[in-house]
Parts: structure tokens; sequence; C-alpha cells
């Protein structure tokens, strides 16, 4: 039974308008905002990294300094930067929209969540402020080292609550996405409906709540560790007689389905855009949302690849390698079904199309180069050199990168009611893509040739020694990449300021969102819509007899199976 | 890579090239289909309204099968295999009778090693200790036992592409076997602290008779030096070379 909230007056003060707003429009820019600010100062700590590996001799940083900046530079990026940018800001804007809602189920737990979440912020630029300058184990926070035996000192533990923090605003926003999708969904959304975009959201939010408080208990009991003498993880020499293990598992059966957690909406955007653009139907939707379900389910079953040479029981070893392997399975039928969308299709190379296959490129790279990492035998090898690292960031920075500029270029005319400059919006995609997998596959490379990560400064070792020219050129292409996003920037300020207004529908798709003025007036849908056709109704043979146009909307009926009864086309 | 110089290192060069290949094909076959696409399927031509042929899901389907059975196939008889015969199989390499045994001790930020010396028994007088110089006959199974008295470390012979994390609180395996003499470096593989790029060692492969004498020379020394000790008033805790254990059997 389909609940629908009252409409109720738009706040009109500036603070409950734009401030302590519950409206998921107003929360959805708050998180982008943080988001996209966060971005740059990860962004800038990543250039510190890549600095200090192109000159390593400069002497531009401590090899403690540098530890605090690559730890700082994951766990920001990760925590504060993609996850409030796809989560806080793609959910909370695009669920109760695609699914026909007024609102989120709970806006004042939406609302709390966002603050909440301001409160982890405000703890993390605190931990940059302590002596110690932030958290210095790794994003990983594997202890001892995370535990005063490695690191004493405020900085450690600040970025430790601040981790607690967000993790129970990610915690409140996944109850908040999970009910609306199951209680919220418009008259006839059924869920074999719902654009693909919703379904990548939904998982993820359904992820979240499972697994985001394994991750939260793990880091209370180091805190434990940390403020009150407790040994959940200390062992060794320094005395204690816990289990640094136990943390791995705690932190991959979490850290493994975030994977998933940060990539299931983006290959939400993905399956939707392609089609939209493609003018065609998604090719085999119960396919996609079959392949994302196991993937869901498969998310947490896999975490042991995480921990093959951390001296495992080998039976252990072989179940997660045959569990990781066949993730292949819905991961193919997921790429097949986007390829065979395009086929045939007639393409729009839309700034948001070219966004979402350069996803699609990029991910591609960084799945397939995950074999060897899921493989025990090769990950022995490849295990913490720089290989892994450029396979996670193809797969969980660049492919969750670019997906949220589809999205954003996708959404931006319907979120600030403004167009973005077309020809910037296409430099700035080609130009990442292709910095992003100039950097990344320089990574990859330097990897395959043996370098560890984490290294201040890696060419102490002979064998690295040879690598001095990739990782400079590395180097080179990743501030052309952060330089390049200066073209985004332009773009967005100057079309928030001076962008032409955009239609209600720019793009003619026929989701609900784009049935509605754009930006969407405060309760969204002042009559809630009934959804009687699918998500992506392109290219239908009568509807272009009938209508002149390739698509149609989820409110239109197909008029090919009610021929020409008057007043059929958007009764109720 | 660097050179592989492990009696066993060409079975995982062998797969990560076989792999590599497999992926290349993958990933030119998605590009391929991508720009043909956007070159072909363009705004000249309305799009086909196919929601989802048979054959079309057949296609997926059996794409999806072929990658499955052939390149993860491929991936996990090969490793399940070489793991059993050897990377894993330290039963093998226990029973072996030219194994040379050597415990590692890791802490921030070098790398102990002790050889059991002249008695054969790890934990006496007569142990060879050394600090990040390691050194092991050509040809021989070296089995190892590691442990770390502080945090997380990972003991890495990029040459010989093997890796082990060393754990505190517990006791890790390695075996490796070298094939060609020279000098090799030790690298430490997992984030140990602010001086984790420096925790590097040598790994030196001898001729057999080579070693024995050093070995020799060395648990003389060791046996002179640790009388000494006690002659000037040291008790044995007091000495800093007491970190061993008695080689464990059972791990």
């Amino acid at each position: 039974m389909t609940v629908v909230h009252h409409i109720h007056p738009e706040p009109q003060g500036f603070w409950r308008k734009y401030i302590w707003s519950t409206d998921h429009k107003v929360i959805a820019k708050q998180f982008l905002w943080a988001g996209l600010i966060f971005l740059a100062v990860g962004g800038a700590l990543a250039m510190m990294i890549r600095t200090q590996w192109a000159f390593p001799d400069a002497g531009l940083f401590t090899p403690a300094g540098y530890t605090r900046i690559f730890t700082m530079h994951g766990l920001i990026m990760i925590f504060f930067a993609i996850t409030p940018i796809l989560i806080g800001a793609f959910g909370n804007f695009t669920i109760p929209l695609l699914i026909g809602a007024r609102d989120m189920a709970f806006p004042r737990l939406n609302a709390m969540s966002f603050w909440t979440f301001v409160v982890a912020l405000i703890i993390v630029v605190a931990s940059l402020l302590t002596p110690e300058r932030g958290a210095g184990s790794g994003w990983t926070l594997y202890p001892p080292l995370s535990t005063n035996v490695g690191l004493p000192g405020w900085g450690q533990t600040l970025v430790l609550i601040a981790l607690f923090v967000s993790g129970v605003s990610t915690i409140m926003g996944a109850v908040n996405y999970i009910t609306t999708v199951i209680r919220f969904r418009a008259p006839g959304m059924t869920y074999m409906k719902m654009p693909l975009t919703v379904w990548g959201l939904w998982l993820t939010a359904i992820l979240n709540l499972l697994f985001v408080p394994i991750i939260g208990s793990a880091a209370l009991l180091l805190l434990f560790d940390r403020l009150f003498h407790t040994q959940f993880f200390i062992a060794g020499a320094m005395g204690g007689t816990g289990d640094p293990l136990l943390f791995q598992h705690l932190f991959w059966i979490f850290g493994h389905p975030e994977v998933y957690i940060l990539i299931l909406p983006v290959w939400g955007f993905v399956g939707d855009l392609v089609s939209f653009f493609a003018r065609k139907p998604a090719f085999w939707y119960r396919g996609t949302v079959g392949a994302l379900l196991i993937v869901t389910v498969l998310s947490a079953l896999v975490y042991g690849h995480h921990m093959y040479v951390s001296g495992m029981s080998p039976m252990l070893g072989l179940a997660f390698e045959a569990l990781t392997l066949s993730i292949s399975v819905p991961a193919v039928v997921l790429f097949g079904n986007w390829l065979m969308t395009l086929w045939r299709g007639s393409i729009r190379l839309t700034v948001p199309m070219v966004a979402a296959l350069a996803t699609i490129f990029v991910f591609g790279l960084g799945g397939l180069t995950g074999l060897l990492l899921g493989t025990i035998v090769t990950d022995i090898y490849l295990h913490d050199t720089m290989w892994v690292v450029g396979h996670f960031h193809l797969t969980m920075a660049a492919a969750t990168f670019l997906g949220s500029f589809a999205a954003l270029y996708y959404w931006f005319p319907k979120m600030f009611g403004r167009e973005l400059h077309a020809g910037l919006g296409h430099a700035h995609v080609l130009l990442s893509v292709v910095l992003i997998t100039a950097v990344f596959g320089m990574q990859l490379l330097a990897g395959l040739a043996g370098q560890q990560r984490r290294l201040f400064d890696p060419f102490v070792y002979r064998y690295i020694e040879p690598l001095r020219d990739l990782n400079r050129a590395t180097s080179y292409a990743a501030f052309a990449l952060a330089a390049s996003q200066l073209l985004f920037v332009c773009n967005f300020f100057n079309a928030l300021v001076r962008g032409k207004r955009a239609e209600a529908n720019p793009w003619q798709v026929g989701t609900l969102e784009w049935t509605i003025s754009s930006p969407p007036p405060h309760y969204n849908f002042k009559d809630v819509p009934k959804v009687v056709t699918g998500p992506h109704e392109f290219a239908n043979p009568v509807v272009l007899e009938k209508l002149g146009r390739d698509w149609l909307a989820q409110t239109e009926p197909d008029p090919a199976l009610e021929p020409d009864e008057p007043g059929s086309q958007t009764s109720a | 890579m660097p050179p592989d110089v492990s009696a066993h290192g060409y079975r995982i060069d062998a797969l990560i090239n076989i792999t590599l290949v497999f992926v290349t094909i993958l990933f030119v076959i998605m590009c391929a289909w991508m720009a043909y696409s956007c070159l072909r399927h363009g705004r000249s031509h309305r799009a086909r309204y196919d929601r989802a042929s048979r054959r079309g899901i057949a296609v997926v389907l059996g794409f999806a099968g072929a990658v499955f059975f052939v390149v993860d196939g491929n991936l996990f008889v090969t490793s399940t295999l070489e793991l059993k015969r050897i990377f894993w199989n330290f039963a093998d390499a226990d029973r072996a009778p030219d194994t040379v045994r050597i415990e590692i001790n890791a802490h921030q930020w070098a790398w102990d090693a002790r050889y059991a010396g002249n008695d054969g028994t790890f934990n006496t007088p007569d142990d060879v200790v050394t600090l990040n110089d390691i050194r092991v006959p050509v040809d021989a199974v070296v089995l190892l036992q590691l442990a770390s008295v502080d945090v997380l470390h990972s003991f890495y012979l990029p040459n010989f592409r093997v890796k082990q994390d060393v754990v505190p609180g517990s006791i890790n395996r390695l075996r490796f076997a070298s094939r060609k003499l020279g000098v090799y470096e030790v690298g430490c593989a997992q984030h140990c602290g602010a001086n984790h790029y420096k925790m590097r060692g040598e790994l030196t492969v001898m001729p057999p008779a080579e070693f024995a004498v050093w070995l020799k020379e060395q648990s003389d020394e060791a046996v002179r030096v640790h009388e000494e000790a006690l002659r000037n008033g040291f008790t044995p805790q007091m000495i800093e070379r007491q970190w061993g254990w008695s080689w464990s059997e059972n791990l």
C-alpha cells in the first residue's frame, strides 16, 4: 500500500528553507556541496602524494607527514566525498522523484542524517588541527599500528570518532532510503518498473544498513583500545592477547560491501543512461536487476580476498577465491546488457552519455585487473603493490567519479533549473577519462613491476629505481587531471549564475522526474502520478506513429495496448 | 616485473601472463563494441525496439559462462594446484632433507633473522642472528617462520614473487627456493609506520658450501659472544638476541 505525504507549504525563511530544511531536494544539494568541497580536499591530498613520488628527494614532506597525507586522502575520499555525493546527494535527490513520492519517508531523519554528517566533517577537520595532523594508519586502520602501540595521540582518535559519527549518519540515511522505496512508490510503480538508478541506490542502502554497523563496532572497539586500555586488537611483544586479524575480518566484512555500496548506484545510473541516450529500451532489464541482486548478496561473501596473505587457513582462502571469481558472472551480465543496449540503438553522445560510457570503460579496466587479485597465487605477488592501487582506483575512484559526473550532468537541469554548457562538459569528461586511464594505468604497470604501495620514497629499493620516470609521468598526468577539473568548476558556477533556464524535460526521457518542472516544486508532485509504463520505453513504433516521438513517459500507457480509446492517455 | 630468480616464480608469472592476454582480449572486445556502436548506431537511424531477444540473452549468458569457465576456471584450477603443490605446501617443505629453516622477527623497521646454528635447535645460544641480512644456499627449499613484535609487516621478495604478512601474536610461514646466486631485496609490503619505506633487507643466495662455512663461523662466533656476555655478568634475559622461539612443527 502506497503512503503519500500531505502537501505542506514551502517554508519561506532563509534558515528553514536552505539550512534546517527537511526537503529532500535541499538536503541533496547540501550533501552535494559538502561532498564536492571534500572531493577537492581529497584531491589536493592526492596531489601531495603524487608530488612526493615525483620528487622524493625534494624534502617537501616528512615520512610521518606523508603517512597522514595518504591516510586522510583515502578516508576523506571514501567517507566524506564519494559517499555524500553518490548516496547523500543523488540518493536523496533521485529516489523520491523517480518513484513519484513527495519526499523521503522520514524528512526530519533525513535532515538529521545530514547534520550528523556535518558533525563528522567538523571532527575530521579538528583531527587535522591536532599536533599529529590526522590519522596515519592508512585508510584500512589496521591495528596494532592504529592503536597506541603505533600511533598515539588525538589525531588518530578523532578520525576514528569521525568515522563512527559518519556511520551513524549513513545508517540514518539508509533506513530512510529503504523505507521510502518500499512504502512511498507511486501507485503502479512496481519493483520491475523502477528505474535502475533506484535499484542501485536501494540495494546500496540495504548494504549500508547491514554493514556500516560492523565498521562502526570495529571503530568502537579500536577506540576502546586507544582510550580505555582494552586489548581487543593488540598482540605481540608490546603486550596484549588480542587479535589483530579480528579487526581485518571486521573491517573487510564491511569493506568489501563498501566497494559495492559505492558502485551499485553508479551501475544504476549507467544502466539507465545508456538506455536513455541510445534511445532504446534497456536490454534485459530483469537480467540487470538480477545481476545487481546477486552482486549484493555476494558482496559480503568475498571479503576474505583482502586477506589472502594474512596467514588465513588455506581452505578459507580457496572458498573466498571461488566466491570472488564467481562475481564475474553477474558482472559480465551487467556489461553485456549495457553493450547490448547500445547495439542498434540511436546513440546521442550527450555529456551524461559520454560520462556513462567513460564509466563503463574505466570500470571494465578496473574489474578485469581485479581477476589477478581475486586469485590467491597471483595475489601473493601483487598484494599490497601499486597494482592494487591502480585496480581499486579504477573501480572505486574513477568509476564512481565519472559515474557521479554522469549523474550530475544528467540531473543538473532538474536540480538547479539551469543548463550546463555542453562543450565544456564534453571537454571535462573526455580529458578526465583519458587522464584517469593514464594515471591509474601507469599505477598498474608500477604494480606489475613489483612496486609496493604507501612508500614514502619508493626508490630506496633497487628494483623500483628504474620506475622513477614512470612514477614521475604518472604524477604529471595526475596534475593535469586535477587541473582539468577547473573546466567543471567554471561550468558549474557559470551555469548556476548565468546558465540557460532548463526545460521540464530537456533529455526527452520518460521517468517521473521529467514530468514535472525544473526545478521541481517543493512538494514534487501535485497529483501523485499513476505509473503504467516501464522506465525505458523508447523506440516503440506505435508511439512513434501516434505521438510522433520516440519516448513514452512512465505515466503514459502504451498506445499499442490500448488502441484509440478516447481519453486513455493520462487519466488518473 | 623484476627478474625472477626463484625455483617456482615462473608459475605465477605464467598465470599472470596468460590472464593478462585474456583480460586484454576482453577489454578490446568491450572497447571495440562501444566504439562501433557509437560510430554506426548514431542519430542517423532509429533505435530498434528490442527489450531482450532470446538470442541476445543467450549471447550475454554464453559470454558470461565462457568467461567464468575459461578465464576464471583457469585461474582457480591453476591457483589451487600451485598452492597445493608449492606455495602453501609447507608439509613437503618440512620433509625435504636439505630444507633451510629460518625464523624471521619483524619490528619497526627491520628484519631480524635467526638460524638454528650448529646444534640444529632454535632458541639456543649458538643461534645465528642477523639484521636485514638473510643468507640462503642456492637451490635449497627455504622455510620461514615469521613473527612480529609490534605492528603488522609483510615479508616480500619481489624477485621470488612471494609475500607473507607478519602478524603480532601469531607465527606465519613462507617457503621459497632460489635458483640463481646473487643479492636480492627484501621489502616490507604492509604499511607499518612512518619509516615503512626504509624496512629493506637483503637476501643473499650463496653456493651451498660457502653458506655452510658462513653459518658455522657465525654460530661459533655467537657461542663465543654469548659466553663472554655471561662472563661479564649479563643474564640470558638481558641479551638482546633473546627473541627466538622453538621451531613450531604444527602451525
